[in-house]
């Protein structure tokens, strides 16, 4: 497999033995003071570009397809690239990661995709550990920036004059919005460093809150599969967190802040994808005298969507995410079945357009793909013992439904393709270990594969469908989701 | 109707409507305190320019029903500001921290809320080089500590 060799190669960037760590420990610096983009964009918008022309354009394309896991197109543009120019890899690397052993002639050339690439951290024998360092910021003034021509006022800075309980009042109000915003706050100035970490009653609430925190969290159905809502007779669900009761850390976790990080929670500011690539001989073309018989790559996704009220709209489809993650919602997902069953009355299916109060049309596309999304609910396993009644079978009468004591898993239940079948699936969340170096990197972002089964209503048969391709799910972030709530 | 005086840091008197004046926790409480003396209350943190737009915030929610619990969750269900407040709220940054200071000062929670969302909703959906750049802070991390702050937060970005 050339191609597998090549991906590696060139994701590495092998550099050289011989490099000098002042220099890079430079670069680093360099990177991290560029601006970053808005963070509120996502990778789901389609850019309008130029399809690829040259070698270098082929091979670029080529790894954005991989990185996404598309490897039949990537493979296709590889091939292209390296016919167009045997080098290509080389040139390839000399844009975009020349930084890695060349002399910085012209520091991290702005623009390029340079920022991103993964640049080893230098050594630092002389840094005070992390917990140290934050204490140290406590009482630091946020500082003014300077003025931008000599001898002129500094630009107004009010914020500096505000004292702390306000700028932990505004640091509240800006976490209960969205705490990634908190988290960025964190690198604005020392100061904000050290509340992000030392208030840890703003991370307690973040925890008890409904839309970011565990109180969103459903450890029992709260729906059925359509999702209507079910009622509990006492009214109260289980919650690892309750307000207005005396909360200990749990063990052996010290903070708040780690809390939110590490116990199981699902999020519902993005969707979590699962990319899965096969390969299927294809047949020998009768016409045409090959030596070999054609391999197609197959690329398809699962995407899922999870809702805090318990519901999850699932959906498995060759459309690619940029596509169709973002119309991938309860509303949209009603709007496209109903177009489906309907599509020879127009008239009706534009009503229902209308009446779905969808504010942007969904594009043909996406349209297509969800037509064949299925409704579904889902919770976490439950800490407690389930109460033994009829809330946690099926409307149907299922009562064989998996269980488990990892209170990392998650049980799904999705209508299945007819309407006799119900889908269930095991997952459970992980840690992406992609980064090791990174000692804090994000938890449960992740969703693996436990099991898949299928129920037939009708003849009270619980089948199971093999897990050969399933790919874990990765958890990626879309704008707007799950933000102003409802 | 009573009025009452207030003074403030450069020492222009002010005539407010008592009801209006007691959306001040501070001043109510001196009220109670003091007795209505009929003498002026100095407000002495606060000038003229911001006391007036702090009353002028107070008359127009002079009716509204005392925030009846601190809870945090009737708080946060109006994330979203009035629109009243929010053209209120559309001034200079100065004076708008003028009067967060103010309503911190006169102890007035609504007002320092509606102030604090103003703030917050600035701060949404930027990175840290733009929030610096709203604010006019400068960056006082090292790359060092940056990079460390940053690989310690990071997990808060999903």
């Amino acid at each position: 497999m050339r191609r597998l060799t090549l991906g590696t190669l060139k994701r590495r960037g092998a550099p050289p033995a011989s490099f000098d760590t002042e220099d890079l420990a430079q670069q680093v610096g360099q990177l991290s003071v560029e601006p970053e983009k808005a963070h509120e964009e996502d990778k789901f918008i389609r850019q309008d570009r130029h399809e690829p022309n040259s070698a270098l354009e082929h091979f670029e394309r080529a790894v954005e397809k991989e990185a996404a896991g598309n490897l039949g197109d990537s493979l296709q543009h590889y091939r292209k690239a390296y016919r167009l120019d045997a080098s290509v890899d080389k040139t390839y690397r000399n844009k975009h990661f020349a930084h890695v052993w060349k002399k910085p002639a012209q520091p991290a050339s702005s623009g390029s995709k340079a920022v991103s690439a993964p640049v080893p951290a230098p050594p630092k024998a002389d840094l005070l550990p992390t917990n140290e360092l934050i204490e140290s910021f406590a009482n630091l003034p946020i500082p003014q920036a300077e003025a931008a021509i000599e001898n002129t006022p500094p630009p107004p800075c009010p914020i500096a004059n505000l004292p702390s309980e306000v700028i932990v009042e505004l640091l509240r109000h800006v976490s209960l919005r969205d705490p990634a915003n908190f988290g960025r706050m964190s690198l604005v100035c020392k100061r904000f460093a050290y509340h992000f970490s030392r208030e840890q009653h703003i991370w307690k609430r973040i925890c008890q809150n409904p839309e970011f925190g565990f109180a969103g969290m459903h450890y029992t159905y709260a729906c059925d599969i359509l999702g209507n809502p079910i009622f509990t007779l006492n009214g109260t669900r289980y919650t690892p967190f309750p307000k207005g009761v005396a909360l200990e850390i749990p063990k052996p976790l010290s903070s708040w802040s780690q809390v939110f990080q590490s116990y199981p929670r699902i999020r519902f500011t993005g969707i979590y994808i699962s990319t899965v690539n096969y390969t299927r001989p294809g047949a020998q073309s009768t016409q045409t005298v090959t030596w070999n018989t054609p391999i197609h790559i197959v690329t398809y996704y699962r995407y899922l969507r999870f809702y805090p009220d318990g519901t999850v709209v699932s959906l498995l489809s060759t459309t690619e995410p940029v596509d169709v993650v973002p119309y991938i919602s309860k509303e949209n997902l009603k709007t496209a079945r109903a177009t489906s069953h309907k599509q020879h009355q127009r008239r009706v299916s534009d009503q229902g357009h209308s009446l779905s109060g969808a504010t942007d049309p969904l594009p043909p596309v996406a349209m297509n793909a969800l037509q064949h999304g299925h409704r579904g609910r889902w919770r976490l396993t439950s800490p407690v013992p389930l109460p033994e009644d009829e809330y946690h079978q099926t409307a149907e009468g299922l009562n064989q439904t998996p269980e488990s004591d990892d209170p990392r898993d998650i049980f799904i239940e999705t209508e299945g393709v007819e309407k006799k079948y119900i889908y269930l699936m095991q997952l459970s969340l992980r840690s992406t270990s992609a980064s090791k170096s990174q000692a804090n990197q994000s938890k449960n972002t992740k969703l693996v594969w436990r099991g898949f089964w299928n129920y037939n209503k009708l003849t009270d048969d619980l089948g199971e469908f093999g897990l050969r391709n399933d790919r874990a799910f990765v958890f990626s972030r879309v704008r707007g989701w799950g933000l102003e709530s409802k | 109707m009573s009025t009452i005086t207030l003074t403030s840091s450069d020492g222009v008197d002010i005539a407010v409507e008592r009801a209006v004046a007691e959306r001040s926790v501070l001043i109510k409480n001196m009220l109670e305190d003091l007795g209505d003396s009929g003498e002026a209350i100095p407000i002495p943190n606060v000038n003229e320019a911001v006391l007036k737009k702090v009353i002028e915030w107070c008359d127009h929610h002079k009716n509204d029903p005392p925030s009846a619990s601190d809870d945090d969750d009737n708080r946060r269900k109006t994330t979203d500001i009035d629109e009243w407040d929010q053209k209120f709220m559309q001034v200079d940054q100065e004076m708008l921290f003028e009067v967060i200071l103010a309503a911190n000062y006169l102890d007035i929670k609504a007002l320092l809320d509606v102030g604090c969302k103003t703030v917050a909703n600035m701060i949404k959906g930027k990175s840290p080089e733009e929030i610096r750049k709203t604010f006019n802070i400068q960056n006082d991390f090292t790359p060092e500590e940056e990079d460390q702050i940053r690989r310690e937060n990071e997990w808060a970005e999903e």
